[in-house]
């Protein structure tokens, strides 16, 4: 079981480098003659000839041949055994973890999804608009009034009212944003464990939205003011669950992850490619 | 004490025939005449140990004078020495000797070699460094400083110029720091060489590169990282010198030299130097959690490209602690963008860690605990040092006790709880007996009780606006309860320290016989007896996996299948 | 160090690691080459900076038949390293001497050039910049070579004594390796002293 006592291989004594003081007085002379320069030259003087015998000494230990001593070797039996005999493996649910897909969505899914979702998100809105301010162009102003030059502190009213403006700076904000986030959507929903509908559909918006409704007091107050979080979050989840089932109902396909890493790299090396087995030892 | 020693079948009757007593100038004369690793590397262990306690004497005597507002305990002069030589002593004299007492005992054990490549010039680099170390202290008792006579070297340990000229440092203090850390620089570069041929040209049979232990890798990278990283400081010594002596200008501000090249050239050093202290950390680490896991190191390939890569981005880093100086934005965006990248091997050494001890058994000895609180605390200092790579924050912070408790959080929060962790890990390989768990697990709570007290607490007086280097404050700044505090916690660390050392001594003549291998472990070093034979192994080990004591403790279930 | 084996190999297989001389060789030159680098960014960023003369342009003269010598010395230990690994020890000592001579040809050139410059132009270490970092980054480089010819010479009189045998090749060639670097590290500071900064 033990290699070391395989028999025959072991010699009665051991060539190890014989001790020898010649390092230390050749150590003990530099340091002498550096510190010579902060105190006095004779002690210069005096670590020169120590390091001058020390690199003397030490010469004639290696040349021509390095002086050896022999060691005699006691060989025990030196057992290498555990009372743990017990190894038990850590076994690794499929779909226990998030993990880099085999196979993903194509990215016109993600820009399809955000495109269907921005539109799915357009009627709540405006129903908003219409049932709590009596316009549809609220939602749109509130969004857009980046837009309408010179509005400050507006008045209900104004924002109620149709601006060229402020349309077209809302609808280059919602289709960007849009796209933008479904195109997330289709990175991320492969790799949701599972349920990626009600993951990235209904949790998704509802956490932003939370976000949002937390740092807006802070980071625009006048505009916290007019939002109704009830009506954000039922637009917000209508874009989520869209994009979702967009995204979803494409088809996959795979990715690199599923070749060997050297390949990926672009490193042709037939032969040193070979299957490594993961697993977890104890 | 979830802690127990595994009983070994005939463990006990294995210790060596007692040898004959020897005097003890004979002693004394083996140990000082000794090419043998394995002292050496003791050697260095007690070299660290001793300038640990100098070290630290002189840090309690700063906390001293700093804990109450308006203290007088020691004069201005004598703090401005204190403070420079507890950081030269803890980073020249306690740090890098660690770094090679580590690499000298355990890696020619681990790679199944007799010796290291080159026994008389590891011997000559041990030298150097001892004398190098007493040397700089006899400065106390030596030359001529700028206060009059017998003064050691006052000018911060990284002596920025121009106050290391000549017309600033009167008298020989300064060339006493600039000259023993020559000498020390020496012998790093000694070790540095010796470490890297050993691993290169000394592995037993079958060993490649892809089955060192970690261990054994980590301290392999350290070796050739030091060799590009002390001799810059060497380098700009010389030229610190030439000005000083021979009346050179490189930093004479006055005849167009440039007190910022200094500050260049120190911090190329200077910084990769921190991770050549805490690779040993690191290297203590990766041993002491997977065997105390009772599981295999994970992501091995990944540790290995994570510390060469931490190796690499680190040497271009060095200008983060200069951003005050005013540097060009280009420059101030490299050297953020640079520092935060260290943050990713960083990252996968730790996430590595985890995912070892994730599912793992573990056994909650100390050496464990050292090294769970050793995760937590270097991952604080990594946030904190992420947070003054930004330099608007460093802006704010530089030079405050907000940087002293970020980076005391990586040299004792780190670094010396793995140096702990390590001594009670190889404590029994060295000496053949435990160390006593009873006080290791007093040791270990009472020091972490006091460095959390000192450096956490630390962190608010910076943020108060405490800056660093200053000899006293006034009442009224607020910041007297928390100073307190943090000299309290110092002194709670001393005590600890007193108590490792007690266990330490008393360990040495009464703890319980140790066996061969303790603690059920999977490196060659543990193959042998306790302590090792000079010759460490009697025949030449042949490993097939990077955990050979596995694969012979479980021959059904060898590593080297699944490689 | 190409020699490392970085292919699992199974223990029935040949065993063999790199000279360990050699890679201690390799480790001295990497920190060697630290060393010279803090010196020539030195050298580079002070290049200009003095604030009186006298100016490299003024006094320094391109040293050609110095650089010569030496680097044609990186050549003549070549040859003699082949010839000891050749067995053939006269050829071996011969070029062994040539290269010491090239090199002391070298070290009294330099000692000639700064006679006339602290002599004739009054150039000291301590004149300006110029001075400063011309006399370190050069001076040492001198001291390397006179390191290597210090150890050049005792290989050669344990040559003449008839000690350097055929098995010594490899050691012979580890001191090489060391004057093959202290070559190179000429071209750099040539090209930095004489060309970049005149």
């Amino acid at each position: 079981m033990n290699e070391q006592q395989k028999p025959g291989s072991h010699t009665e004594t051991i060539h190890l480098p014989a001790p020898t003081a010649w390092p230390i007085v050749l150590a003990f002379g530099s340091t002498l003659l550096f510190a010579g320069l902060v105190t006095s030259p004779w002690i210069s003087v005096l670590g020169g000839i120590l390091m001058v015998c020390g690199a003397v000494g030490w010469f004639r230990l290696v040349l021509p041949h390095e002086v050896h001593e022999d060691i005699p070797v006691v060989v025990e039996h030196i057992p290498i055994e555990t009372t743990r005999r017990e190894v038990e493996r850590i076994v690794i649910p499929e779909g226990d973890r998030a993990h880099l897909p085999v196979e993903t969505y194509p990215i016109i899914s993600g820009i399809k999804g955000g495109l269907a979702g921005g539109v799915a998100m357009i009627p709540p809105a405006l129903l908003y608009g219409l049932i709590a301010q009596h316009s549809i162009w609220y939602p749109v102003n509130l969004l857009g009034g980046a837009g309408v030059a010179n509005w400050r502190n507006p008045t209900t009213a104004d924002i109620a009212a149709f601006h060229w403006q402020g349309l077209l700076v809302a609808n280059v904000i919602h289709w960007t944003a849009c796209v933008l986030v479904g195109l997330l959507y289709g990175a991320m929903l492969p790799m949701l464990p599972r349920r990626p509908i009600l993951l990235g559909g209904v949790i998704a918006p509802v956490l932003w939205t939370g976000m949002l409704h937390s740092v807006m007091g802070v980071v625009n107050p006048v505009l916290d003011e007019h939002i109704a979080w009830g009506w954000f979050l039922i637009s917000q989840v209508c874009f989520g669950v869209v994009a979702g089932v967009v995204v979803a109902r494409q088809e996959r396909i795979r990715t690199t992850q599923s070749l060997p890493f050297l390949m990926r790299m672009g490193i042709e090396t037939p032969g040193l490619v070979q299957e490594h087995k993961e697993d977890d030892r104890k | 004490m979830a802690d127990q020693t595994l009983p070994i079948h005939g463990a006990l009757d294995l210790t060596p025939p007692r040898e004959r007593e020897h005097t003890l100038l004979e002693t004394l004369h083996s140990w000082v005449t000794t090419v043998d690793h394995k002292k050496l590397g003791l050697m260095y262990m007690m070299m660290s140990i001793f300038f640990l306690l100098v070290g630290g004497a002189e840090a309690i005597f700063i906390r001293i004078q700093l804990a109450v507002p308006n203290n007088h305990f020691v004069s201005p002069q004598t703090f401005n020495r204190l403070f420079t030589m507890h950081g030269t002593t803890m980073v020249f004299l306690v740090g890098m000797p660690l770094v090679f007492a580590w690499a000298n005992y355990i890696v020619p054990l681990q790679i199944g070699a007799r010796d290291m490549a080159f026994p008389r010039l590891n011997a000559f680099s041990f030298w150097l460094t001892l004398f190098g170390g007493l040397f700089l202290y006899y400065s106390f008792i030596g030359g001529p400083g700028l206060y009059g006579t017998g003064s050691a070297p006052d000018v911060t340990w990284w002596a920025y110029a121009p106050l290391t000229l000549k017309a600033f440092s009167p008298g020989h203090a300064t060339d006493y720091w600039a000259l023993a850390l020559i000498v020390t620089g020496f012998g790093t570069i000694g070790g540095g060489i010796n470490i890297i041929a050993t691993v290169i040209s000394m592995r037993c049979k079958g060993m490649t590169l892809m089955r060192m232990p970690l261990f054994s890798w980590v301290m392999f990278v350290d070796g050739a990282f030091v060799l590009i990283v002390i001799t810059p400081l060497t380098a700009s010594q010389v030229m610190l010198l030439i000005d000083r002596y021979l009346g050179g200008h490189f930093f004479d501000t006055q005849a167009g030299g440039s007190a910022t090249v200094w500050m260049h050239f120190f911090w190329i050093f200077g910084h990769p130097e921190v991770y050549v202290l805490v690779f040993p950390a690191f290297a203590i680490a990766s041993e002491v959690i997977q065997v105390f896991s009772r599981k295999a190191l994970f992501g091995y390939p990944a540790m290995v490209a994570a510390i060469i890569g931490i190796a690499f981005v680190s040497v271009s880093v060095w200008a983060h602690h200069m951003f005050t100086i005013g540097m060009t934005s280009a420059g101030n965006a490299f050297f953020v963008l640079s520092t935060e990248l260290v943050g990713i091997p960083t990252g996968i050494k730790i996430f590595n860690w985890l995912a070892t001890m994730w599912g793992g058994k573990i056994r909650f000895a100390t050496p464990m605990l050292f090294a769970i609180a050793f995760l937590f605390q270097f991952l604080c200092a990594g946030l904190t040092g992420i947070m003054l790579s930004i330099a608007p924050w460093n802006w704010q912070l530089h030079g405050s006790y907000f940087v002293i408790a970020h980076f005391h959080y990586i040299l004792v929060g780190a670094i010396v709880f793995m140096v702990f962790s390590g001594i009670y890990y190889w404590f029994p390989k060295a000496t053949g007996r435990m160390m006593s768990e009873t006080l290791g697990k007093w040791h270990f709570w009472l020091f972490f009780i006091g460095f959390h007290l000192t450096f956490d607490t630390m962190h608010f007086v910076g943020f108060e606006g405490m800056p660093r280097w200053i000899y006293t404050y006034p009442a009224d700044r607020g910041w007297q309860n928390i100073n307190l505090v943090v000299s309290i916690g110092g002194l709670i660390q001393g005590i600890a320290v007193l108590i490792f050392a007690y266990n330490l001594i008393s360990s040495l003549f009464k703890g319980k016989i140790a066996g061969n291998d303790p603690w059920d472990a999977w490196t060659l070093e543990w193959a042998t007896t306790s302590p090792p034979p000079v010759y460490n192994f009697a025949t030449d080990p042949v490993v097939r996996s990077w955990r050979p004591l596995w694969d012979l403790k479980h021959p059904e279930n060898p590593d080297w299948k699944y490689d | 160090m190409n020699a490392i084996p970085l292919v699992a190999t199974s223990p029935e297989q040949e065993w063999h690691l790199p000279y360990k001389g050699r890679i201690g060789m390799y480790g001295l030159i990497i920190a060697e080459s630290a060393i010279f680098t803090i010196f020539v960014i030195a050298y580079i960023y002070y290049i200009g900076k003095s604030l009186y003369g006298p100016t490299p342009q003024q006094v320094l003269d391109v040293p050609i038949v110095n650089t010569i010598c030496l680097l044609s010395s990186s050549i003549t230990i070549f040859l003699s390293e082949r010839a000891i690994e050749r067995n053939n020890l006269k050829t071996f000592g011969l070029w062994w001497a040539a290269t010491i001579a090239l090199g002391a040809i070298f070290l009294i050139g330099t000692g000639i050039e700064w006679h006339k410059l602290i002599y004739h132009d009054g150039l000291t270490i301590s004149t300006n910049l110029f001075g400063t970092t011309f006399y370190s980054l050069v001076g040492l480089h001198a001291t390397h070579v006179v390191v290597g010819l210090i150890m050049l010479t005792i290989v050669l009189l344990f040559t003449l004594t008839g000690h350097v045998k055929h098995e010594h090749s490899e050691r012979v060639q580890v001191l090489a390796l060391y004057w093959h670097f202290v070559d190179a590290v000429w071209v750099v500071v040539f090209t930095v002293v004489y060309i970049v900064g005149r």
